[in-house]
């Protein structure tokens, strides 16, 4: 197919030149052509490729219907198991050694239907490259025709580049879609089988032994939320909000310019590290740090996993955010104010935090909001630091687990698709897409609204 | 105390970075009347005033040299927290906080600790309202914001917040210039009788204003003070060709 | 002479006053010494673990259960090939939304609601588009499990909005001067915008993609949820192929319980954050050197 993808290329190629030649030969004089050849060239290099393209793609969409029936129409096919599931088991092998005859399998069969399978695939090719070239030479003809002294070939392209960016500008609305649409459906299939009040307002949390019609009281998910909230929103920002808001105030209003040049891109080198490597850090160095402060401050068998550990690797995480919100906020704050407070004979600090701080305060909540958005969905810290235990306490020292946790640890397992365990991950993820976003459009109208007032 | 002027300048240059915006200004003002710099934009008036209160301190590229006197004391010398309130300043946009107008004003006693309690405090919000001639339209919504005001009323917010820590001057940087007539015309009566108690210099680029307001006028131009004096002999009598040309409007 | 000023009492305050200045202004500064000996401290560790183990083996070896024959480019090579895919989609994308949003579109409901999409997806936790792959890319539409094509194509989704925003901002930079040069000479909006406003947004945007690729190298989460953990010990050689990528590899061996594989996954660490320092690094420049102030 790559071949025939680069034929149309060459096609299209051809085209340009071709219409731009033929447009150039109708040149009379000045005025003579509504559009330049270029721009005939360019209607003609679209007509071949865009509805030849657009071939293609469909053509891809119903090919592996079309080979799996004629691989279906070989003797062979007649041994293949009834259950649906096995069936495509079977044929996926087969494809998997079709294009790799080295590949593994487990049952034999594939093996008799790989070569029915290859010779399908090759003939659809085949037709598929004939379709595509077919539609190719339709449109270049087509175009073709349309080269004319009068055609305004250059508000045609224009309009064809237009359709371009509003479909590339659709995409976001595809996503947001594309998330809440499965993420709805799969929660949906889920509180079939567990109601919702047992999964929002439970608090016993084990999916592992979830059996039976009392399947609800294992997916109490309230432990996991207070884990979430506990590591996210308290532990990482009583890190994260002095820190930030300091650095910021200093960088902002003491630092001279040369100091700021380095410190701040340092600063940000913090955000810039793979919540990984966060993740590693916290699990190698910070929590049996954490865990031999607490064993030798007297605690009976400190856990290596602990809600300290990660929420203080989360909240150091966090910290370049709150600032580089802070800094904006405050800069925000017009001079004039600042300059308003220094001429009272007022100091520096107390212009900071009488004038500055309060006026600046909006944007610093809103940027708090963000930052608690960003932690509580912050999957690889917790799920290398903070521990699998559903517990309930207030205890920093104990093992605490998290939504994002759970929905790895539920996914990443060797389980069957459709379950009530791996539905629930996607229930998780809703409350989770839903709180976030929450956070996002309050913080953001509040910013929003925050510049207006001062511009 | 009558010899040594309220304030002096000896021989100011203010830099900018490489850039000098005020080369060799020397200057007494006095208290009992008001002062006005005039000239056309950009010939450093607003710098040179900056400077009296040492808030050119607050750009990292500003450089004074030369000496500023309060009192014939050396202002370089003194801390700006004390030299701020003591020569205070409104500025050309009104720039009130956005706290209520009760807390704008008592934030300058507030900081520098000058009121005992809650009632001293009530009593100087109230007699810097009056001097300001805000106290009849705010007396009774004090607890409002103080950017709800109009334009004028919070300029005069401003100025009642610069006099409630009784400064010895105010420094008042084209106070009018946001500002429409009639709101200006109240700011310049205020103006009037603000100077019996304290020395006013006021940074206008209206020739009218100057002439209505002040009795010493400088003009300035290109960084340097060309003329000074009483603004009746200023405007009638200039000494310099430049300082006729500009008031004569050949340029400006 | 004022005499409120002249008090002993008054000058006790101002000297008290002067204190808490200084010490407000200390505080700040160790506030950010502190946050950035945290990352001293990071990297230290990093490098003391794992200097020792970055050799020629390591960088081309491939994932193996004995620690001392482990090496990362399987998961590098995967790494390479997930971020052409991701480049490829969201670069064009973003570009094109960008110009669309910035320059073309008509103010109504529906723009709204592509600006309001963009603005949250750039929010959105990164396993959420994990769970978007896994439902959409790989369930849905069958594509291939542990494949940097739906790798990439997740990370794509992520990127985007990163991509858009940063170019808005490249392209609002731009002056309506030029437009107005450009539309006065009789160019048509579309001329104007691709042969003048685009040329002179393009540092700044790549810039922005720079950046976003960044994020997408040293991202984990999402290609935990699309099966990017598995075990590959030989190199994958298309992107439809079972990979890993950079941050897995670490994450996977972060797991393993021989200590031997410490030093593996800090070595792996320098690599990664080698490569994302080379890439912030050369954002940085592009930005000094083609940064026109207008």
């Amino acid at each position: 197919m790559t071949f025939v993808l680069i034929l149309l290329v060459a096609l299209g190629l051809v085209g340009w030149f071709v219409a731009r030649g033929r447009a150039r030969l109708m040149y009379t004089g000045r005025g003579s052509l509504a559009a330049t050849p270029n721009y005939h060239g360019w209607h003609m290099a679209l007509w071949t490729i865009v509805p030849a393209l657009a071939a293609w793609g469909v053509w891809l969409s119903i090919e592996p219907g079309l080979i799996e029936n004629a691989v279906l129409q070989d003797p062979a096919a007649a041994q293949l198991p009834e259950s649906p599931m096995e069936r495509a088991t079977v044929l996926g092998e087969a494809r998997n050694l079709a294009n790799n005859p080295d590949a593994g399998f487990f049952n034999p069969l594939s093996v008799q239907l790989a070569e029915p399978m290859r010779e399908a695939q090759t003939r659809y090719d085949i037709y598929g490259a004939i379709v595509v070239l077919l539609f190719g030479f339709i449109g270049g003809a087509y175009a073709y025709t349309r080269i004319k002294a009068a055609f305004p070939a250059r508000t045609r392209v224009e309009r064809g580049v237009m359709l371009v960016l509003l479909v590339a500008s659709l995409v976001a609305i595809l996503t947001t879609f594309g998330i809440v649409a499965s993420l709805v459906y799969e929660t949906g299939l889920f509180f079939a089988e567990v109601s919702p009040i047992d999964f929002l307002l439970g608090t016993h949390w084990s999916p592992a032994n979830a059996t039976g019609p009392d399947m609800g009281d294992s997916f109490g998910a309230i432990p996991l939320f207070w884990g979430t909230l506990y590591i996210g929103a308290v532990i990482a920002m009583i890190v994260a909000i002095p820190l930030g808001l300091m650095s910021a105030i200093y960088l902002t209003q003491y630092a001279d310019l040369r100091v700021r040049k380095w410190l701040k891109p340092a600063l940000e080198i913090l955000a810039g590290v793979p919540t990984v490597v966060y993740g590693y850090f916290a699990a190698l160095t910070v929590a049996p740090m954490i865990r031999d402060l607490a064993a030798s401050a007297g605690y009976q068998n400190p856990s290596t996993e602990s809600a300290l550990a990660a929420g203080l690797v989360m909240g150091v995480m966090i910290i370049p955010f709150v600032s580089s919100m802070a800094d904006d906020s405050i800069a925000a704050v017009p001079q004039s104010m600042r300059d308003g407070s220094l001429a009272m004979g007022a100091t520096q600090s107390e212009t900071i935090k009488k004038v500055l701080i309060p006026a600046a305060l909006p944007g610093i909540v809103a940027g708090v909001m963000l930052a608690i958005s960003r932690a509580i969905g912050e999957t690889m810290i917790v799920v290398m630091a903070a521990g699998a235990a559903a517990n309930l306490s207030v205890d920093p020292l104990e093992s605490m687990t998290t939504v994002t946790y759970q929905i790895v640890q539920l996914l990443t397992g060797d389980q069957e698709f459709d379950s009530a365990k791996t539905l629930s991950a996607f229930a998780l993820g809703l409350v989770l897409f839903v709180v976030t976003l929450i956070l996002n459009i309050i913080a953001l109208r509040v910013v929003k609204r925050f510049r207006e007032a001062y511009e | 105390m009558t010899d040594t002027p309220k304030m002096s300048a000896r021989n100011v240059d203010v830099y900018y970075g490489a850039k000098q915006a005020i080369d060799d200004v020397s200057i007494d003002i006095d208290t009992g009347h008001v002062t006005a710099f005039i000239g056309p934009s950009g010939c450093g008036k607003s710098t040179f005033l900056r400077s009296l209160n040492r808030m050119n301190d607050t750009i990292p590229i500003a450089r004074v040299t030369g000496e500023i006197d309060l009192d014939g004391e050396d202002i370089s010398r003194m801390d700006p927290v004390q030299l701020r309130a003591r020569v205070g300043m409104v500025f050309q946009k009104p720039n009130p906080f956005p706290k209520s107008i009760y807390e704008n004003v008592a934030y300058g006693p507030r900081i520098h600790g000058v009121a005992a309690g809650k009632a001293e405090m009530d009593e100087i919000v109230e007699k810097s309202l009056s001097r300001a001639g805000l106290w009849e339209e705010v007396r009774d919504r004090l607890s409002d914001a103080g950017t709800a005001l109009s334009g004028g009323q919070q300029q005069r917010l401003c100025i009642a917040r610069a006099i409630a820590v009784s400064p010895e001057v105010i420094l008042m940087d084209e106070p009018c210039s946001a500002l429409d007539p009639i709101a200006t015309a109240r700011i310049e009566e205020l103006i009037d009788e603000l100077k019996e108690r304290y020395a006013i210099v006021i940074v206008t680029h209206s020739m009218q204003q100057a002439a209505r307001v002040s009795q010493k006028t400088a003009f300035f131009h290109l960084g340097k003070m060309v003329e000074y004096g009483d603004t009746s002999d200023l405007f009638t009598n200039p000494q310099q060709e430049r300082t006729k040309d500009y008031i004569t409007g050949r340029y400006g | 002479m004022n005499s409120v000023w002249d008090t002993e009492q008054m000058a006790r305050r101002i000297a008290r006053r002067n204190k808490a200045e200084r010490r407000f202004r200390l505080l700040g500064l160790g506030a950010i010494v502190l946050s950035l000996s945290f990352l001293v401290l990071l990297l230290v560790i990093m490098l003391k673990n794992g200097l020792g183990g970055l050799d020629w083996e390591f960088l081309t070896g491939s994932d193996s259960t004995d620690a001392s024959t482990a090496g990362i480019w399987g998961a590098l090579k995967g790494s390479l090939l997930t971020m052409a895919v991701t480049l490829a989609l969201s670069f064009p994308l973003g570009v094109l939304s960008a110009i669309y949003l910035e320059e073309f579109a008509p103010k109504n409901r529906w723009i709204d609601l592509v600006e309001v999409s963009i603005n949250n997806l750039a929010a959105v936790p990164s396993i959420i588009f994990g769970l978007l792959g896994l439902a959409v890319f790989i369930n849905t539409f069958g594509l291939p499990r542990s494949a940097p094509l739906v790798g990439g194509l997740t990370l794509a989704l992520m990127t985007m909005p990163v991509i858009v925003i940063s170019g808005r901002n490249a392209i609002k930079a731009v002056p309506p001067s030029i437009r107005d040069a450009a539309l006065a000479v009789g160019a048509s909006p579309v001329q104007t915008v691709f042969h003048h406003v685009l040329p002179l947004a393009l540092p700044g945007i790549l810039t922005g993609t720079i950046i976003g690729m960044a994020r997408a190298l040293g991202e984990t989460a999402p290609l935990l949820m699309i099966g990017m953990r598995a075990f590959i010990a030989t190199p994958p050689d298309g992107i439809t192929d079972p990979a890993s990528v950079l941050p897995m590899q670490i994450f996977l061996w972060s797991d393993e319980i021989d200590r031997a594989f410490v030093q593996n996954t800090s070595a792996a660490i320098i690599v990664l954050l080698v490569f994302l320092l080379a890439m912030n690094g050369l954002a940085i420049y592009l930005r000094n050197k083609f940064e026109v102030r207008w």
